[in-house]
């Protein structure tokens, strides 16, 4: 299982969603951060045939999508950030209604559904209308009813934005159990979903991807350039103005920096191991959402 | 499976059970209202509603009669004795008029049937009452049939109808099918359905209302992306939308239709189903009995509404929100109430008998016709076959629309 993008590109009007994006995906989970903005979601988008592509082509094993047909689909499992469910049909009906969508037979659409919804626990609800569903609920809906056909290509944009540290578990739980042997791509701009579940991140920016690389190695281009010092209060407000400050602690009257930057910030600062987190940080800066940390 | 659910994401809304009572209790309404309004007069005063009805059948019961010269002749014959008494006869300083008895006794009980045989003698678009009957001259007969066939002639001939000789052929022949001597008979409820079909335009409008999120309420919803990427997203799953509309406009269609023929006929009764239409004015051209031409027009407004279904879709296919589609679908259905025909040819005129809101009123009095070259069809069969074209040509884009349709 191969799924390739050559030169793809998504153009609006002068202003390119997507540039020039190639990328080869073998089975295993991909991780796409991104800063809000970034191409992530169009990108997705084009990958499960409901957008156009400006130029470039994307092709499953050699073919395109357009040569595979229906084909294309059935090998294929999306849960798009932010979509809407059917308010007044039970969980139940609506996987019964999406097995449909995608072409499995009537008894294997019942033993699917069943399996999955036991999966991403709502058999207990199961015949209640999802218009009662928490957020979180209807977010395992979404990953159950993308898991229906068995894909071989799962495609999850933001899937834990808006879930409780605790739903972020259990959901990230639930993705791991269907990795295997399937091509997962997941896209966040929570830096924690990816450090945990990912294989390999992919960074984007202003529509191209500035790093394709295995997680354990993705850190590789700023080690050497993470810092960690302990100053006073009125230090840590000028350091906080001048260096890129990834976390400030506060530790009695005194406050540890993480920062990152070229060269020691300062004769003592000490040299640390970067994570992913500083690695968006460093390519997104200070416009990173600090909120989204757990 | 994918027609069940489409079918049930429609029915399930609360928004579809509220639209179609509204619709259905409006209908009623309107069917309802020639019930609750009927009045008619005896002796002793008005007598409305119910009651109204059953005098008024009552009174047309000896009046099931066949129109032969022989029967006209003599109840003209009978009027203008009566008009010879001066006794009878009041004058309201314009006309004269039968009073007394003898109005309440001969005339009231059969006074349609009455003006239908005065009428028969007037002139095209002049309308008579039976007190014109004393200035027929009868003596060597009523010539009943003779004087309709000439009506006939010189509505076809009238300068400003402008008529081909095809026109005019096809509707002599047409009237040539009409049988005669005429059968009459009670035929109040067919009367009201005729007269009302274009009430029923709410009902095409609710069913509208309903379907017109059916793609557009996808996009809305943010549902599109995730039911697009399925095996069946750009093909069966078009098709299951596409026919669970029309299923469900059906359905709908058929509540309306129980609905609006159903409380007339329940009040009126099914009589006259089987009389010729002539017989509420005998230059109609069409021969149909009563049932007949009602079934004709709600097949006819069946394919109105499937036209407004394929527009509704196609429209919903391609915006972003259902209440962009009904701004466009609304003035569609009901400007054309607000546009009068001045005639029945010309481009002008031709065009409006046409629109979705004329073509639920099926004018049967009217001599509408359409010229293809030698070809001339009425009004009611080109309505039929626009409708049918017009739905066959729009499914196919409605469903491309949803296809080509970019999630953004």
């Amino acid at each position: 299982m191969q799924l390739q993008l050559q030169n793809l590109s998504k153009q609006y009007g002068a202003k390119y969603a997507v540039n020039d994006v190639n990328a080869n995906f073998v089975p295993g989970v991909y991780g796409l951060l991104g800063a809000n903005g970034a191409g992530k979601t169009t990108l997705m988008r084009m990958i499960c045939g409901v957008l156009k592509p400006t130029s470039g082509d994307i092709r499953l094993n050699g073919k395109t999508i357009d040569e595979l047909g229906e084909q294309y689909y059935t090998h294929l499992g999306y849960m798009p950030q932010d979509f809407g469910f059917y308010p007044d049909f039970t969980a139940q009906e609506f996987m019964l209604y999406m097995a449909a969508v995608k072409g499995l037979d009537k008894r294997k659409a019942i033993t699917r559904t069943k399996e999955l919804l036991y999966m991403v626990n709502l058999s207990d609800v199961a015949d209640k209308k999802i218009k009662s569903y928490s957020g979180g609920m209807k977010q395992r809906l979404g990953i159950a009813q993308a898991e229906l056909n068995n894909p071989s290509i799962l495609i999850l944009d933001e899937p834990t934005a808006g879930l409780d540290p605790k739903e972020r578990v259990r959901f990230r739980n639930i993705l791991s159990n269907l990795a295997k042997e399937k091509i997962v791509i997941l896209s966040t701009h929570i830096v924690s979903d990816v450090s945990y579940i990912a294989d390999t991140v992919l960074m984007m920016k202003q529509g191209q991807f500035l790093i394709q690389e295995k997680k354990q190695t993705v850190t590789a281009g700023i080690k050497g350039k993470v810092w960690e010092l302990l100053v006073n209060e009125n230090t840590a407000v000028e350091y906080s103005r001048h260096f890129s400050v990834v976390n400030l602690h506060h530790e009695n009257d005194m406050v540890r920096l993480r920062i990152i930057n070229e060269s020691a910030p300062r004769e003592n600062a000490q040299p640390v191991e970067p994570n992913l987190e500083d690695l968006f940080l460093f390519y997104f800066g200070e416009t990173t959402e600090k909120q989204e940390e757990i | 499976m994918l027609l069940k659910y489409e079918f049930l994401k429609i029915l399930r809304k609360k928004s579809t059970l509220i639209v179609m009572a509204i619709s259905l209790i409006v209908t009623g309404f309107f069917f309802g209202l020639p019930i609750m309004q009927y009045q008619t007069y005896n002796q002793n005063g008005i007598i409305k509603g119910t009651a109204g009805i059953a005098y008024e059948k009552e009174q047309c019961k000896a009046l099931s009669v066949l129109l032969s010269e022989e029967y006209i002749t003599d109840t003209i014959k009978e009027v203008q004795e009566l008009f010879k008494n001066p006794d009878n006869v009041g004058y309201d300083g314009n006309e004269q008029f039968l009073i007394g008895n003898a109005y309440w006794n001969e005339i009231a009980p059969r006074e349609k049937l009455l003006n239908l045989i005065a009428n028969n003698y007037s002139e095209p678009n002049e309308l008579l009452g039976y007190n014109n009957l004393p200035n027929l001259d009868i003596a060597k007969g009523a010539f009943f049939y003779q004087t309709r066939d000439s009506k006939i002639k010189a509505l076809l001939n009238n300068p400003s109808h402008t008529f081909s000789s095809e026109q005019k052929q096809y509707w002599n022949r047409m009237v040539g099918k009409v049988d005669i001597p005429l059968q009459y008979g009670y035929h109040e409820g067919w009367n009201i359905i005729i007269s009302s079909f274009e009430l029923l335009m709410f009902g095409v409008l609710a069913i509208c209302i309903v379907i017109a999120p059916v793609f557009s309420g996808e996009y809305q919803a943010g549902t599109d992306a995730v039911i697009l990427c399925g095996k069946y997203g750009k093909t069966k799953l078009v098709t299951a939308k596409i026919a669970a509309s029309f299923l469900f406009g059906t359905i709908a269609f058929v509540f309306h239709i129980v609905v609006a023929c159903g409380l007339p006929l329940a009040a009126f009764g099914l009589d006259g189903w089987n009389l010729p239409l002539q017989i509420a004015n005998t230059t109609i051209p069409y021969p149909f009995t009563f049932l007949q031409a009602v079934l004709i027009n709600i097949g006819i407004i069946y394919l109105v509404l499937l036209c407004m279904i394929g527009l509704t879709l196609l429209l919903s296919a391609k915006m972003k929100n259902p209440y962009f589609v009904l701004m466009i679908v609304v003035p569609i259905l009901f400007i054309p109430m607000f546009l009068t025909p001045n005639g029945t040819t010309g481009a002008y005129n031709l065009t409006l008998f046409l629109l979705p809101y004329r073509s639920t009123m099926p004018e049967l009095d009217k001599y509408i016709s359409y010229q293809l070259g030698s070809m001339v069809l009425d009004v009611l069969t080109i309505r039929g076959i626009l409708y049918t074209l017009v739905t066959i040509i729009l499914l196919p884009f409605a469903g491309l629309g949803f296809k080509k349709h970019q999630v953004m």
